[in-house]
């Protein structure tokens, strides 16, 4: 069979118009969720549902912070000001200090 | 804000008849949707209901990032593909022949496109010859050519890469002019076609 004759076919095969739904349809789906008692109402998402859609744009805001402050760390370094661990270790050393004061 | 959305925003707030609105507007896309993949009109209605019972079940987690539209198009193909693989299981491919008329017989075997198909002769040979390729590939290939859909689309439908939706294609495609081959090339067809068919009818 050649490629013509499958896409003629394919072509015949989407201009097939499917028979109408049932007029009671909805009706019938209304009343298939009333019957399921246990499950009354959509269901309300589990803890994990919202950290599985938000997860990747939360690790990328993430990276985006951190990468952030190191290079702002990293500007202030280069001109001068004091940099995050300076004062980690200024904080440190006050800390042993006051411990060997006391 | 869409009036799709703010019908789901009603029926999560507790307004559970809006459904049924819901269920109207957006039927006749799911029912043709699913008889793509199934011909039996009865099964393609119980079908439709475990459709919109899902999407019931799953409108919390509706985020209104795509269209009302799409997705619950999205849960009828999956829905659809659960019934094949179920079928699959259970039924061998039994191809009934009988069904199809003598324009469809004879359009399979001449190479001339010399005759245009009829639309419901040419959807049941394709449904019979499709019955005969995985689920996964008759989902790819309804999707492709009978629903006009792009292969991102069809890769998000499914849970698949576009690379895998691609290769997949190519291959179904292959399978599928076997199967029409030899759903023209059949005994049956060949005696249809000669008259000496000695059932009733034919």
């Amino acid at each position: 069979m050649n490629d013509n004759k499958l896409q003629q076919l394919f072509a015949a095969a989407r201009r097939e118009t499917p028979p109408p739904a049932p007029e009671d349809f909805a009706a019938a789906v209304l009343r298939t969720i009333r019957c399921a008692p246990a499950e009354r109402g959509p269901e309300t998402g589990s803890f994990f549902d919202p950290l599985n859609r938000w997860g990747l744009r939360l690790a990328f805001a993430s990276v985006a912070v951190i990468v952030l402050c190191a290079s702002a760390d990293l500007v202030m370094g280069a001109a001068g000001q004091p940099e995050a661990d300076d004062g980690a270790t200024q904080v440190s050393a006050q800390y042993f200090m006051n411990v060997e004061d006391m | 804000m869409t009036e799709d959305e703010e019908l789901v925003r009603r029926i999560r707030g507790g307004a559970t008849d809006d459904y049924a609105e819901l269920v109207r507007r957006h039927q006749s896309r799911v029912f043709a949707i699913l008889h793509r993949y199934e011909r039996d009109w009865q099964r393609v209605e119980d079908l439709a209901q475990e459709t919109f019972f899902k999407a019931w079940r799953a409108l919390a987690q509706f985020d209104g990032r795509a269209p009302f539209e799409h997705w619950i198009s999205r849960i009828a193909v999956r829905t659809a593909l659960d019934h094949l693989r179920k079928e699959n299981k259970h039924r061998k491919h039994d191809v009934a022949l009988d069904d199809l008329g003598e324009d469809v017989l004879d359009w399979l075997h001449h190479d001339a496109d010399r005759n245009e198909l009829e639309a419901r002769g040419a959807a049941e040979v394709l449904h019979l010859a499709l019955r005969q390729l995985p689920p996964l590939d008759r989902a790819v290939l309804i999707q492709q050519e009978l629903e006009g859909r792009n292969f991102r689309e069809i890769a998000a439908t499914l849970g698949t890469s576009v690379i895998a939706v691609r290769v997949r294609a190519v291959r179904a495609r292959a399978k599928l002019r076997r199967a029409l081959e030899n759903l023209g090339a059949g005994p049956m067809t060949e005696r249809r076609r000669r008259g000496t068919d000695s059932r009733p009818g034919i």
